[in-house]
């Protein structure tokens, strides 16, 4: 490349570089920054604490209950959404009646608005009012109202079900259009070879697409660990702590009690996460896209 | 020559006075709680202030309440604030210790506005340390007991006996059944549980914090009150830790709720209903008269604005005596205004004033969000069958080391 041609790129380059400096890294930098200080709204001149911040939140009673449903939320939404995204992408690629009708039904989760869900679901899981107990009262499932997002036990269960029902389409979505990459003279010859449906599916499409897979889990690991809305609205958090998670430990550590370095530091905590699960992305990608120009 | 000369300086002036009227705009910033309509009536008001004001324009802001208190700080932060906006009787001592907003002592001192003219618990919330950091503009009290007239008529229940502990367990514990609920307790992470507990608490002599701080809430009457609460969630519909008083209402409304716990808010909303309803003023011991819990906005200047003065003319202005009736959608700070408002507004306005002179604030405090966030903790841990000396003494340790 031509010095000339260099400079002609970073020009190019600028504006995008300029515009995620002052509105992604720059305050990405001021986390940080502000993690080693004590501020709050009702002290604002920050002063540097260094790591006191760090050991209040990590001796602190919530920090484990927080990293703890933080895992189980992530773990409990990536992993039922990409087995339900795969099925149903399996099930709507066999080419039945009235499949274009029915891709469209099943989008219909993903296009809503998270705050629609969430308060759409908190009805339907009101223990009084609620369809959901309605339905098992009446075929015999339960004896007695059961009370899904009061209760600690069930809560993360109940708001886990929600982000699965409505992030499973998006999945479905990117598994169904690998499955229509995958080699068709591939799948004759392993049927004639005599393999069933079940050993065509882990010998021949599975393998096909294990690069789709890899990125698809990465990329709805750093998507849920990053949610918000569904969990805020429905529980808040509670009950007692049951379905905290990071994003909503930040809003109200932040924004609900003005402590802001303490949210700075679980902000720090979250960008560590999101930092491992993206190098975690560039390096399926890096790996599909090499293993891709080698076959 | 002279007429000439005369002609231009009226000219000159003429224009000087076009050139003047409204050079000043204040920004003023309120929430909305209700769909009472109210950004109607306020724009009317700032017409009318407008009209006698008129070198100063007033630009209103309403925003919705969930998202009031986050819209607000995030234009504090960025140096944004507004010239003036309502505050949370909550939100004053952090907003005074921050340097947010101005103290309006001497302002108020010489307008002539004074404690006397307003409710004691209201005016109370808004001083911190020595200092005045805004002048009440509307109230309301947690909580009237709501009941069901019907309901309560046909379990045999006399409305009288709700306002004693005894009283209102027995009748929850009498109108629970077949589908029905006595009594609309709530649990989930939100200041209208703190309240509701809070109230319990006064009445039964205790306290949040005592008068040098240290946290009360594991002493006697406030954990008698809460076992007393833990007790009577069994009458309660089921998902008490989710709950707010927004679900309540939705049973209280299709009548499977005998009784719900509201500020006089409620009102409207059961005047628009079927439900043949009635409400005492909350619960207490026996021979005892219940406390309530403070709640209302306050009108503050901030420091960062230019047009201090324009600013506390406003809020002279939206507290007076004809003006503050009709710009507010719970109860008007302004006394006579508010008795005036009640008798035309309201059922039962003078059990309301009573209820509200009765009642107590929360805890001053710049640090009262981080004191409410342990209390919601420990009332949560109350309503989930936890030992309520140990949660409580576990609350007080936090809240102690706040200090």
């Amino acid at each position: 490349m031509l010095a000339r041609d260099r400079w002609i790129l970073w020009l190019f380059l600028a504006p995008t570089l300029g515009l995620m400096g002052a509105f992604l890294y720059w305050p990405l930098v001021g986390t940080v920054w502000e993690s080693f200080h004590d501020t709050s709204f009702i002290n604002p001149d920050p002063r540097f604490v260094g790591w006191d911040i760090y050991e209040k939140v990590l001796s602190g009673r919530d920090f484990p209950e927080i990293l703890r449903n933080s895992i189980v939320w992530t773990l409990g939404v990536v992993v039922l959404q990409n087995v339900l995204g795969f099925f149903v992408a399996l099930l709507l690629n066999q080419g039945l009646p009235a499949q274009g009708l029915m891709r469209a039904l099943v989008l219909l989760p993903f296009v809503l608005p998270g705050v629609v869900t969430a308060i759409l679901w908190r009805f339907m899981y009101d223990p009084q009012l609620g369809l959901i107990n309605s339905l098992m009262l009446r075929t015999g499932l339960a004896a007695d109202n059961a009370a899904w997002l009061a209760s600690p036990e069930t809560a993360m269960a109940a708001v886990i079900f929600v982000a699965v029902w409505k992030g499973f389409p998006f999945s479905m979505l990117i598994y169904l259009a690998a499955l229509q990459t995958v080699d068709k003279s591939q799948l004759e010859a392993a049927t004639i070879d005599g393999a069933g449906p079940w050993r065509r599916l882990v010998d021949v499409t599975l393998p096909a697409i294990r690069h789709v897979i890899v990125v698809n889990v990465v990329l709805t690991l750093i998507l849920t660990f990053n949610y918000f809305d569904i969990v805020w609205v429905m529980t808040r958090g509670g009950p007692q702590n049951a379905t905290h998670i990071f994003p909503t430990q930040i809003f109200e550590t932040g924004f609900g009690q003005f402590r802001f370095g303490e949210a700075a530091t679980y902000g720090v905590f979250s960008i560590l996460v999101i930092a491992a699960l993206v190098a975690l992305y560039v390096i399926a990608t890096r790996v599909g896209a090499e293993r891709r120009r080698t076959a | 020559m002279n007429l000439r000369l005369l002609a231009t300086t009226a000219a000159a002036a003429i224009c000087a006075q076009g050139a003047l009227a409204q050079d000043i705009t204040l920004q003023f910033w309120d929430n909305q709680q209700t769909e009472s309509g109210l950004s109607q009536f306020q724009q009317e008001a700032v017409d009318r202030f407008m009209a006698e004001n008129p070198d100063i324009a007033v630009e209103v802001t309403t925003i919705p309440y969930p998202e009031y208190q986050q819209r607000l700080l995030t234009a504090v932060q960025g140096g944004n604030a507004p010239d003036i906006a309502t505050l949370d009787q909550i939100w004053v001592g952090a907003f005074a210790q921050a340097g947010a907003v101005a103290d309006l002592t001497d302002r108020a001192a010489g307008s002539g506005i004074s404690r006397d003219g307003f409710f004691p618990g209201a005016w109370d919330s808004a001083a911190f340390g020595d200092g005045l950091y805004g002048i009440p503009f509307n109230v309301d009290v947690w909580q009237f007991s709501f009941y069901n007239a019907d309901l309560l008529e046909a379990a045999g229940v006399a409305p009288d006996s709700l306002t004693t502990f005894d009283g209102l367990r027995s009748a929850a514990e009498a109108l629970t059944g077949d589908g029905q609920f006595g009594v609309g307790l709530f649990g989930h992470r939100g200041e209208d549980t703190v309240v509701v507990v809070n109230s319990f608490i006064f009445s039964n002599g205790g306290e949040v914090l005592a008068a040098d701080g240290a946290c009360a809430l594991n002493a006697a009457p406030a954990v008698e009150a809460m076992n007393y609460l833990q007790d009577l969630a069994q009458f309660a519909p089921e998902g008490i830790l989710n709950a707010s008083s927004g679900d309540m209402r939705e049973l209280f409304l299709n009548g499977s709720l005998a009784i719900e716990f509201w500020p006089a808010l409620e009102q409207p909303t059961l005047q628009a209903s079927d439900i043949n309803w009635g409400f005492v003023n909350g619960t207490a011991g026996a021979g005892g008269t219940a406390v309530g819990t403070f709640g209302g906005w306050n009108l503050a200047v901030f420091e960062s604005s230019e047009h201090q003065d324009a600013a506390w003319k406003f809020i002279e202005f939206m507290v007076r005596e004809d003006v503050n009736g009709d710009v507010v959608d719970l109860i008007p700070a302004n006394l006579a205004a508010a008795d005036a408002f009640l008798s035309e507004n309201r059922e039962g306005p003078d059990a309301i004033m009573a209820h509200l002179n009765n009642a107590k604030p929360r805890p001053l405090s710049a640090r009262y969000l981080e004191v409410a966030d342990i209390q919601m903790t420990l009332y949560q841990d109350v309503f989930n069958g936890a030992d309520v000396q140990e949660a409580a003494d576990a609350a007080c340790a936090d809240i102690d080391a706040l200090n």
